[in-house]
């Protein structure tokens, strides 16, 4: 096993009286790229946002490098910079151009100089495609391409582990591709990734491991043929099935 | 017909004999509604900050209630000062001040005193407005923002405010433009602008109609103005509406629209016929 970098212990979150996590327990290691897989509303965002802290867990510890980040003490800015996110949604800043995206954090955040963070810029946008669209606005680019865009923002961080929630949810069919093989570069250079999708394809072909969520649990992980091969749980087959027919 | 022709005769001859008063009015009254309606701004923008910082039930007690104060002290003052006429906000502040104090506290200059009337008054309708603004900037920015490390601080000057202020600016213009127009009412405290003009040349003529139309024609002009330059000034924020594609390789941009081949790939143009060397920005031949 190698040295863990987020260790999630008994992660229980809570909308009022929805309890939407229960006593969730698993960890991440440098290298892993772990797919987070299941029906929609079984907590994968959830689980994704309170790991980012954008949801502050009801409880339960969330160890990184050893630290709980949940408590009270621990600056989550600080924190987050360690931990880039790519949304359903893009976020890219809408008011800024697609070089300024991607340098913002670097200059705001990491206190980097505008010429290194002009350079870290343009190699991670360099990476994804999209360096000649740096003078383009978020509003006048297609989806896949703000996707990523924002990939190469989270990359120009230098976070350590990448999570990506429902990536490419929001893209047409088309588009998705681009994508995908964007992640799947990055999970070959051994970027730790976390990502929950509904790309089947992906989970089973690029991950490390695949982790099935229902209900707020985790009810199966392991190995991607273990899971698409030979699912112990029943909850897990009858929703790889559905796929299967589709 | 004739009466017109009257109506201009007299304009014509009130303008003549007063323009400088007039002139004068309207430089008062303009810079009087810019000072002041920028001044609001800010006023408006600090509360409008104050006004949605976030906080949870994890947050300390002092922190909770602190902001729980500033709300609700922002409340009151929002609420007192859109809800009576500046009028009358004029007549407590330049005439009551002095009496319940004795004569203690008053405002000797005019100036300040009819800055700081409007400025708060445009205070108070600004922060409703960038209340508005800053809630109207979809959540998703802030947790992008949030995503790559940045405090409540940084998101709110580098993300939010940028955007919440360009759709806010309609609402500013419409300040400033209102602005220009209930500045006539300080003629109560003495303050000479547009209109204190106008009162001032009927007082020592009878030509009250004559005057009442070089202000109308004037407060028009003002505010036309001000609306042709917000315009110009919303059109600069949005910044362009096409984008150059930025490409090393010049002769690849001249193809107009161009998607991204992979490197080595069969669309690959930059490492097949051009591998050779070419032509860069500068002009000068560089080999690859």
């Amino acid at each position: 096993m190698d040295e863990s970098i987020l260790d999630v212990r008994h992660l229980s979150k809570s909308f009022g009286t929805n309890r939407v996590l229960r006593d969730i327990d698993f960890s991440v290691s440098r290298g892993d790229v772990i797919s987070i897989i299941g029906a929609s509303g079984s907590g994968k965002s959830t689980l994704l946002r309170c790991i980012n802290l954008l949801e502050t867990p009801t409880s339960g510890e969330i160890l990184y490098h050893g630290t709980n980040v949940a408590g009270r003490s621990v600056k989550a800015s600080e924190y987050r910079s360690h931990v880039g996110m790519v949304f359903q949604s893009f976020n890219l800043f809408n008011n800024m151009t697609v070089l300024e995206n991607c340098m913002a954090g670097q200059i705001k955040v990491l206190k980097r100089s505008k010429q290194d963070a002009h350079e870290e810029a343009m190699k991670y946008l360099d990476k994804v495609g999209m360096a000649p669209y740096i003078n383009a606005k978020p509003r006048q680019i297609s989806g896949g391409q703000k996707q990523r865009v924002a990939i190469a923002r989270a990359l120009a961080m230098h976070p350590e582990v990448l999570l990506f929630d429902e990536p490419t949810s929001a893209l047409d069919p088309e588009m998705v591709g681009e994508v995908l093989s964007v992640m799947q570069s990055l999970a070959q250079e051994g970027m730790t990734m976390l990502v929950v999708t509904h790309e089947m394809a992906f989970a089973r072909d690029v991950s490390s491991r695949v982790v099935f969520m229902h209900q707020g649990v985790i009810c199966e992980q392991g190995v991607p043929a273990e899971i698409f091969g030979d699912p112990k749980c029943p909850e897990t087959r009858d929703f790889l099935a559905r796929f299967r027919n589709s | 017909m004739d009466k017109l022709v009257k109506l201009c005769q007299d304009v014509g001859l009130l303008w003549s004999k007063y323009y400088p008063m007039y002139l004068n009015g309207v430089k008062n009254t303009l810079i009087l509604a810019l000072v002041a309606t920028a001044i609001g701004c800010l006023i408006g923008l600090l509360c409008g900050i104050l006004n949605t910082i976030p906080y949870t039930k994890n947050d300390p007690l002092i922190k909770r209630i602190l902001l729980k104060l500033v709300r609700i002290i922002i409340r009151i003052y929002v609420e007192v000062f859109r809800g009576t006429p500046m009028v009358l906000q004029a007549v407590f502040i330049v005439y009551g001040l002095p009496y319940f104090s004795d004569n203690a506290l008053r405002f000797d200059n005019i100036w300040s005193a009819a800055i700081l009337i409007v400025s708060i008054n445009t205070g108070a309708y600004m922060a409703e407005s960038v209340r508005g603004g800053i809630i109207s900037i979809d959540p998703g920015q802030t947790e992008g923002a949030k995503a790559i490390g940045m405090t409540h601080f940084q998101t709110m000057t580098s993300v939010i405010m940028p955007q919440a202020l360009r759709n806010i600016m309609p609402q500013i213009g419409n300040n400033f433009i209102i602005n220009v127009k209930d500045t006539s009412v300080m003629f109560i405290i003495g303050f000479t602008e547009f209109f204190a003009a106008h009162r001032y040349i009927t007082g020592v003529n009878n030509m009250y109609f004559p005057s009442a139309a070089i202000e109308m024609l004037g407060y028009l002009c003002m505010t036309m103005l001000a609306s042709v330059i917000l315009r110009w000034l919303e059109k600069r924020m949005d910044g362009p509406d096409s984008y150059d594609l930025v490409q090393a390789d010049q002769l690849v941009m001249a193809g107009g629209t161009y998607t991204y081949p992979g490197k080595g790939s069969n669309f690959d143009e930059r490492s097949k016929e051009y591998g050779s060397g070419v032509w860069v920005d500068n002009g000068e031949r560089s080999d690859r």
